[in-house]
């Protein structure tokens, strides 16, 4: 972008070509306040411009910080892997609204079916190690030893 | 040879056909064996324990209450500073669950009914009316304002017919106060010829030096009636700190990591002004009363946004221990330039602003209140007898916050919170202008009810004197 110089005009930009990742906070947060990565190109204004025009949400306060990616890993040449630094900013609501990461894979309800399978699959599961365990009178002695 | 043999059996110390009778074991005058305790230095929590047992023996024993505060801050460990002036959002929520503190809106009935008399404008009318019952007050004062106007206007006219305590001037005169204040702020704002401000230093330039001069000429008019105050020290620019552990956490890195810390908080003030007396402000509710309810936060401090340092433990009133005036009366805050009611409207956070008054009424006097009880020996293993009262003033300038701050308890810790049914109490009112516009030489707008609320609190004093 265009470096600022005084008597400038202001920059604008209608369609960026930034993206937001709302993720479930790794550490329980305050009741207002959202987790996102960002791009490492934007800047507390950028997320609270982008916040507030694009998708009408009130910004109270906006809080980044850079996550640096580990290089410890290696690949099967001894070179070392790094995973990529990323962006996290904390955005708190504004006008008392609070936001909690929802559950993505929530417990399906079984019907009887399904649950009827289920129950016969662990019972027969069960069978069948107890057919390779062996008679538990002989007290762990395999079956060829005898007389 | 039977005797012989008598002898031969009869092996010293054994008693054979003895004619003594054995008499009962006597008791040993001291136990055979050292009573059975956990060790000392060893890896487990009975040890911790009785190695915090020890330290808490040794600062109970503690000569002087300097040799006291030097051990209770020996320790060195990060810790979250907490500042008073803070742009965090809801703040004053947080603040409360780490000093549990219950925060009342409105002033304390106390402050209706205890008034002296104040001679109003309208005082003639009032001398007629009967006098009101004092207990009745309490009851009206609740909210802030009109109410608090229409108590103080009545309470002269009860007050009026017991006459004041002896030795101490007869009604302060609201009309010469209005002019005392007046005159400090045109001069300040208006004749005296300053350049323009630095920039973000806007407080220093002319609300800072105003609040001086205010506080001071006021404080000097009103000694006459209130003797504490011509007792007083007027302290410019003080320093108050206090250190104090809350809660339990789990160390997260290092090589302490997985241990069990207390989580250690440090507040670092600096008030514009303050005044400290010899003696102690009445309290305004009893120890153990119960107004409300203390928020409970189960995040970490540090998401508030709040950070950890390591430096002194520091426990400060404004004076070393051997002061004579070592209770405080009443604080005095400017609130600085980033904390601006106009940058909190243009940045559309209107709610935040009574957030910051309140915030830094509750840290302050907190900080304050509890230094005083340690500077009396009291501490979170030793809790508090009797309850610790002070008021502050926050400003910007033009609005004014009153707080009046109660300190029932100390023990704030993991251990000795869980059986302590006490809380802080804090009476806190919204900010208020005094007034409106200051143009071509006058004060236009001036709010009555503000100076009112601020000689009250500077009259302020126990009933002995």
């Amino acid at each position: 972008y265009p470096l600022f110089q005084r008597g400038g005009p202001q920059l604008r930009i209608f369609r960026p070509n930034f993206f937001m990742v709302a993720v479930r906070p790794g550490v329980p947060q305050p009741e207002d306040t959202v987790q996102f990565r960002v791009s490492m190109e934007m800047t507390k204004l950028d997320i609270r411009n982008y916040l507030e025009r694009i998708y009408n949400v009130p910004v109270a306060a906006v809080r980044t910080r850079i996550q640096y990616g580990a290089n410890n890993k290696r690949n099967h040449r001894n070179q070392r892997v790094k995973k990529p630094d990323y962006k996290v900013a904390y955005v708190q609501l504004g006008q008392g609204q609070t936001f909690q990461f929802p559950n993505l894979f929530p417990e399906k309800e079984q019907d009887t079916e399904t649950r009827s399978f289920d129950d016969y699959r662990d019972k027969y599961m069960e069978k069948e190690k107890q057919k390779e365990e062996g008679d538990p009178r002989r007290g762990g002695v395999p079956d060829w030893f005898g007389l | 040879m039977a005797a012989l043999g008598a002898r031969r059996l009869l092996r010293p110390g054994r008693r054979w056909f003895s004619d003594t009778v054995p008499s009962a074991p006597s008791p040993p005058a001291s136990p055979l064996y050292p009573p059975v305790v956990a060790s000392i230095t060893a890896k487990s929590k009975a040890a911790k324990s009785r190695r915090l047992q020890r330290f808490n023996q040794r600062v109970h024993e503690a000569a002087t209450v300097e040799e006291k505060l030097r051990l209770y801050g020996k320790l060195q460990r990060p810790k979250y500073t907490v500042y008073p002036q803070t742009f965090a959002l809801n703040a004053d929520r947080w603040y409360r669950s780490f000093t549990k503190t219950v925060l009342v809106p409105g002033m304390p009935p106390r402050a209706a009914a205890a008034k002296p008399p104040v001679a109003t404008a309208g005082a003639t009318s009032e001398t007629g009316r009967a006098p009101e019952p004092r207990a009745e007050a309490p009851g009206h004062a609740e909210a802030a304002g009109e109410v608090e106007v229409a108590a103080n206007a009545e309470a002269p006219g009860a007050a009026k017919t017991p006459e004041p305590s002896a030795g101490v001037a007869p009604c302060p005169d609201i009309g010469e106060l209005r002019s005392l204040a007046c005159d400090a702020l045109l001069q300040e704002s208006f004749y005296q010829n300053k350049k323009r401000p630095f920039l973000y230093r806007d407080q220093d330039h002319t609300p800072g030096p105003f609040l001086t001069q205010l506080v001071s000429t006021l404080a000097a008019s009103l000694s006459g009636h209130n003797p504490l105050l011509a007792a007083s020290s007027l302290d410019l620019n003080p320093e108050v700190n206090y250190y104090w552990h809350h809660g339990n956490e789990v160390v997260v890195h290092g090589h302490r990591k997985g241990r069990v810390d207390p989580v250690r908080f440090q507040i670092d003030d600096n008030p514009h002004l303050q005044i400290r007396v010899p003696k102690q402000l009445p309290e305004v509710v009893p120890l153990e009363s119960d107004l409300g309810d203390v928020p409970v936060i189960d995040h970490k401090p540090s998401k508030l946004p709040l950070f950890k340092k390591q430096y002194e433990n520091k426990v400060f009133i404004g004076t070393k221990v051997a002061d004579p005036c070592c209770y405080g009366h009443t604080q005095f805050h400017l609130l600085p330039d980033r904390l601006k009611r106009e940058r909190f409207i243009k940045e559309r956070l209107e709610d935040q602003i009574e957030v910051v008054y309140r915030s830094n009424g509750i840290a302050s006097l907190f900080a304050w209140t509890a230094a005083q009880a340690m500077y009396q020996g009291f501490w979170n293993e030793a809790d508090v007898t009797r309850p610790f009262v002070s008021q502050a003033v926050v400003t910007d300038g033009k609005y004014f916050a009153f707080f009046c701050y109660q300190l029932n308890t100390l023990a704030l810790n993991a251990e000795t919170i869980k059986n302590n049914p006490r809380k802080n109490i804090c009476w806190g009112t919204d900010s208020k202008p005094l007034y409106d516009v200051v143009e071509d030489g006058n004060v236009k707008g001036f709010n009555d009810e503000v100076l009112l609320q601020l000689v009250h609190f500077l009259l302020n004093r126990p009933k002995e004197l």
